[in-house]
């Protein structure tokens, strides 16, 4: 295994962009992220896409080929990565490889997505025989109702409260008025959260992130070429994926064994254990942690499942600020998935593209001081999960 | 006015009451609902998989309620009034996710014992009342 360097990150702004295609936005993306390689588009030797049923890909989740027939045929293979909405890292976990094996040494990293309005579907089959078609059908539970019933589990455990929910939000607004590439960037009150509407008790709408369109790209490259562009590289510690266990207590369909444990995303706590083993640290070695917080619930319960603080403790450290940029435990200096809205295949890359900018020192208002280790990760359907951690 | 089932094959009214219809696997025990093939669970060497039936006792895991109409497939009567839903632990050991029967969504409690009965979930364009599984607090 060779070393994998982050040579150069690029990113859309996140929002809705009636008048951009979904090209636009990810030749925007991929240009950006050449840029600042500084290497041009002939020196890709392989591509790894991110890719949706939702939008592009010729409707075949062909993303990846998207990619090259516009910014230039030039034969290069092409993986098209398919996760739900961990697609984006998982999407990283193969470029990573296809770089750190030393078949390539100048790989593509991409994701992109315009989003149909709403909450996402997580099925648009009429078939019995889809789980997540009868769940709908039989139960009436659309998506977000899926975290209703975490957070609700959270409040009848530890005495969570509503307005612990909704400080976190007033959080992630807190840190995305300054960051110009996130969607939603103004400051509420508690009061703000509290009174949007109540989408999936306990859940508010604007705890809850919506969809977005968006775009982000990184290269990766080999340590030789790294060092031929520049004398500080971004590297990738690690980089793991995994699936779901059968016994975690998450039911994927109508139901799922009662678990022996307690319940939990066994998937992200399998990507973050092997990823932090991989690259040697530990959690106080963590100068942030950017989390797939689809709802304010994830930033309380990840940062317990993965053993980064102690079950129930999550709570105190919002309320104490820890969780700020300037805090003891950094969590999404970027303003996180409930400011930027779900752009699905995107979503793993800008989180990796934030890691970047925080690492070299560019993120600004919001930056970490001192930011040496960052840790990203994603949760997709199907049970999929990844997790990055990058260091400088 | 019919019932008919919202899907074949995953509840039954029984002679000793309503009944989920799943799986165990012969070998390790696990519980499945709705049925599976083959047992799922990696550490079971077996795979010989038997008929069961669940039901009706189970504890309330944890509920959320369904405040905005959800988008389709899921069906309901208007005018549209919240729902709750639950994750319910019943006592053979399968989580199942299932609607809540109650007249007051607001006083849904986790950790709950609850009941499975068969009810509407909806009315169909026909007039036909479409049954569903769905649980209730033992009083």
């Amino acid at each position: 295994m060779q070393e994998v360097a982050l040579l150069g990150a690029g990113m859309h702004a996140w929002g809705k962009f009636p008048e951009k295609t979904l090209g636009d936005l990810t030749r925007f993306a991929v240009s950006a992220a050449l840029d600042d390689a500084g290497v041009t588009w002939r020196e890709i030797q392989a591509v790894s896409a991110a890719s949706s049923r939702f939008s592009g890909g010729k409707g075949w989740g062909l993303n990846g080929n998207d990619v090259v027939e516009d910014m230039g045929p030039t034969g290069v293979p092409v993986y098209n990565l398919s996760a739900g909405c961990a697609a984006g890292g998982n999407a990283f976990n193969i470029g990573y490889t296809l770089v750190a094996s030393g078949m390539y040494d100048v790989v593509l990293v991409v994701g992109s997505e315009k989003l149909p309005k709403g909450f996402i579907q997580t099925s648009n089959v009429e078939d019995e025989a889809d789980l997540e078609y009868m769940r709908q059908l039989a139960v009436g539970m659309p998506g977000p109702a899926f975290w209703g019933f975490l957070t609700t589990r959270r409040m009848h455990e530890y005495g969570t409260t509503e307005a612990q929910l909704a400080k976190i939000a007033v959080k992630a607004h807190q840190i995305a008025k300054h960051n110009e590439r996130a969607r939603f960037r103004q400051e509420f009150t508690l009061e703000d959260v509290l009174n949007s509407a109540m989408v999936s008790y306990p859940l508010r709408l604007y705890e809850i992130c919506p969809v977005s369109d968006g775009a982000a790209a990184v290269v990766l490259c080999s340590a030789e070429v790294a060092r031929a562009h520049t004398t500080s590289p971004v590297w990738v510690a690690a980089s793991a994926i995994a699936t779901a266990l059968h016994n975690d207590g998450i039911p994927k369909g109508l139901g799922t064994v009662v678990p022996p444990g307690v319940t939990h995303h066994s998937e992200a706590a399998a990507a973050v254990k092997q990823a932090m083993g991989q690259s040697g640290i530990t959690k106080d070695d963590l100068s942030l942690v950017e989390l797939q917080d689809n709802t304010v619930y994830y930033e309380l319960a990840f940062p317990e499942e993965w053993g980064l603080c102690e079950p129930g403790e999550a709570e105190s450290l919002v309320e104490k600020g820890e969780t700020m940029p300037d805090g003891r435990l950094p969590i999404n200096p970027s303003g996180g998935f409930l400011c930027f809205g779900e752009a699905t295949t995107a979503q793993g890359l800008f989180q990796i593209c934030e890691m970047t900018y925080q690492l070299r020192g560019e993120s600004g208002a919001r930056q970490v001081p001192n930011a040496r280790v960052a840790l990203a990760q994603t949760l997709g359907l199907g049970g999929n999960a990844s997790a990055t951690v990058l260091k400088r | 006015m019919t019932q008919v089932p919202v899907a074949e094959g995953l509840f039954a009214e029984t002679a000793a009451g309503p009944r989920l219809l799943g799986s165990r696997c012969a070998t390790c025990g696990t519980p499945y609902f709705p049925k599976v093939a083959i047992c799922r669970n990696p550490s079971c060497a077996g795979g010989a998989i038997e008929d069961a039936e669940f039901g009706p006792n189970g504890t309330l895991w944890s509920y959320t309620i369904q405040y905005y109409p959800p988008p389709p497939p899921a069906k309901y009567d208007e005018p549209y009034v919240p729902y709750a839903m639950g994750m319910i632990d019943m006592a053979e050991g399968v989580r199942v996710l299932a609607r809540i029967s109650t007249d007051d969504v607001t006083k849904v409690v986790a950790g709950s014992a609850v009941e499975l009965v068969l009810e509407k979930l909806y009315t169909a364009p026909d007039g036909n009342d479409v049954i569903t599984w769905k649980f209730r607090e033992v009083k």
